[in-house]
């Protein structure tokens, strides 16, 4: 982890001290415009949105104290309650789908294949594309007149309107920022897999195992460390996902998509309702420093380490 | 191109791993994988082909991809009817203060971090590795309040700052820190023989070694100013103002009726330059991001 302090080597006593005084000096004076930066931008902000949610405040007049009014009014907040359980779904969905879809297109791509790097690339390149790009062709192809529902409307399926009917839109998102983000997890386990030695699977093979027993007892808990790590990345990532929902559907048809980071939005900028707003905010940083802390202590049971 | 996969070489030794399918076999590997990557290359095509559309072309046969039917009028109306290139201009160089401000920030703090002794060190990187798991968009109203009260909202500082001390910025901090432990000590000592000081050892010595965590760290950069949406969208509001992917979402008619054709070309540009780059760096692009990821 840290580089740790040396062993004084002997006869340089004078020249190692005097360097360390002008190292300190030169730590901080390196680290000043990120550590200052991190405490104007970041944290101080982290530390006052606990204080504005504590307050009533519209930026217009001075913010009136209303102590844990806010937090009292979320809690009988129907429009609260069901954002939070479209985050639910929606972060639950995207972290099944897309975890489950990058491996399997990991282990499909994991072949000795001429060519094989171009299937890669095609798998990869929407992660490149700009988001509101993407969400502007699927916002196309999903009007209702338009490709996919037409088309729906062919195999018989006439009258879906896949992102404007509440029942569907969530999921469509979801699969729209799956087909987006999923080359990005599908990268990191392929190379999490090619450092996988063959001759386990060799082994395991001649002992009589089948792919599926392979894959479950010795390339899973091979990958586990990666395969922890693109779970908590994809799981933070999916609660604060904001710009291809807000494209796609804005938080409609009838708040059906509607996230807690949406919500959030629209409260403090759409309502200037800023304490309120603060508020979503607070619990939204609480589930995301528990589903890390969660993980750091799940992490040491669960993954297997080679040494 | 290189058939043998993005990461560390294990499959280079023939001997250990023998050709695992049956040739016969490979027409099908390949059916499934033509098969599997349709969703992912078919909306872009899409995109290119019909930019060059007519609305009418557009709306009237979406999947055909005649090439007698294409023009440039969509591209030429963008410019010139739109503040288009003047917002291009924004996000160009929005991204070219970001970039090099964060890389410099990343190398200079991860340097510090990893090299240095001084006094609260430890408890700093901790602090920033905190600054990391907030997502941004959750201290979104103290920082307008903070930069309201400033003044300047409707300029692109806010923009500027905070997509530099985002989490992109610290976890850059943090790629370049552990990047930096890596290197062995005595190329230091070397230098410190030679006379160079703190700040000689880090210019003459680590940095330039340090070019592949740069350019990873300079890639996310790139990609989130390019893509920023959210605090675009909190702090500009006037048209000349605007960056890339808001201007996206103002092809529309005075009811709100969005205008396709000049949509899809406007995207093929935004889209551009970042496929480009992409396909000109891909393999280490692809081969910086795998080993962020397996050396977590």
């Amino acid at each position: 982890m840290t580089s740790g302090t040396r062993p004084p080597r002997p006869g340089l006593g004078r020249r190692v001290l005097n360097r360390r005084g002008r190292e300190g000096w030169a730590g901080w004076l390196l680290v000043a415009p990120y550590v200052l930066g991190m405490l104007i931008f970041v944290i101080g902000p982290l530390v006052a949105v606990l204080g504005v949610s504590l307050t009533q405040w519209s930026l217009l007049d001075a913010p009136r104290w209303v102590g844990l009014g806010n937090y009292a009014r979320l809690a009988t907040d129907p429009a609260f309650g069901r954002s939070a359980a479209v985050t639910g779904v929606f972060t639950l969905g995207i972290l099944a789908i897309n975890i489950s879809v990058a491996l399997a297109l990991a282990s499909l791509l994991n072949v000795r294949l001429r060519g094989i790097g171009l299937f890669r690339t095609l798998i990869f390149s929407p992660v490149v594309m700009p988001v509101v790009a993407w969400a502007l062709i699927w916002k196309f192809l999903l009007q209702p007149e338009g490709p996919v529902n037409s088309g729906l409307a062919g195999l018989g399926f006439g009258g879906a309107n896949l992102l404007f009917d509440p029942a569907t839109a969530l999921w469509a998102v979801i699969l729209i920022e799956v087909l987006k983000a999923v080359g990005l997890n599908t990268v990191i386990f392929l190379s999490a897999l090619q450092g996988v030695p063959p001759e386990l699977h060799e082994a395991a093979r001649l002992d009589g195992a089948s792919p599926w027993q392979a894959f479950w007892r010795i390339t899973l808990p091979l990958i586990s460390p990666t395969f922890f790590l693109v779970f908590i990345v994809t799981l933070i990532g999916a609660l604060k996902l904001f710009t291809p929902v807000y494209v796609l559907t804005g938080g409609g048809p009838a708040d059906a998509t509607t996230t807690l980071i949406l919500y959030m939005f629209k409260q403090g900028f759409q309502f200037f309702e800023f304490g309120y707003a603060s508020a979503v905010a607070t619990v939204l940083f609480v589930a995301v420093l528990g589903l890390t802390l969660a993980q750091w202590a799940l992490r040491r049971r669960l993954v297997f380490y080679e040494d | 191109m290189k058939t043998e996969g993005v990461g560390a070489g294990r499959w280079t030794a023939p001997e250990a791993a023998p050709a695992r399918r049956p040739v016969r076999w490979s027409w099908l590997l390949y059916l499934v994988l033509a098969l599997v990557s349709l969703p992912f290359l078919l909306p872009l095509l899409w995109l290119f082909v019909s930019a060059f559309k007519s609305t009418s072309a557009i709306f009237g046969s979406p999947f055909d991809l005649k090439v007698s039917a294409l023009t440039m009028t969509n591209f030429a109306q963008v410019f010139a009817d739109y503040p288009f290139a003047r917002q291009y201009f924004n996000s160009l160089y929005i991204a070219a203060l970001v970039v090099p401000l964060t890389a410099a920030m990343a190398a200079t703090a991860g340097y510090a971090f990893a090299r240095l002794q001084f006094p609260g060190r430890d408890l700093v990187f901790i602090l920033s590795l905190l600054a990391m798991m907030v997502p941004s968009e959750l201290t979104a109203v103290p920082q307008f309040v903070l930069f309201s009260r400033l003044g300047l909202t409707n300029s692109h500082l806010p923009v500027i700052v905070l997509q530099i001390f985002s989490a992109t910025g610290a976890f850059a901090v943090f790629l370049m820190r552990q990047h930096f432990i890596t290197l062995p000590r005595e190329l230091e000592d070397a230098g410190r023989v030679d006379g160079l000081g703190t700040l000689g050892v880090f210019w003459f010595i680590l940095l330039p070694l340090s070019r592949p965590a740069l350019a990873t760290a300079a890639i996310f950069a790139v990609l989130n100013s390019w893509n920023d949406y959210f605090n675009p969208l909190i702090y500009l509001s006037r048209e000349g103002l605007l960056t890339l992917p808001l201007a996206l979402q103002r092809f529309t008619d005075p009811l709100g009726g969005v205008y396709w054709n000049l949509t899809l070309a406007a995207g093929v540009l935004v889209a551009l330059p970042v496929l480009l780059a992409f396909m000109l760096a891909q393999r280490q692009f692809i081969e910086s991001l795998a080993a962020s990821g397996t050396k977590g």
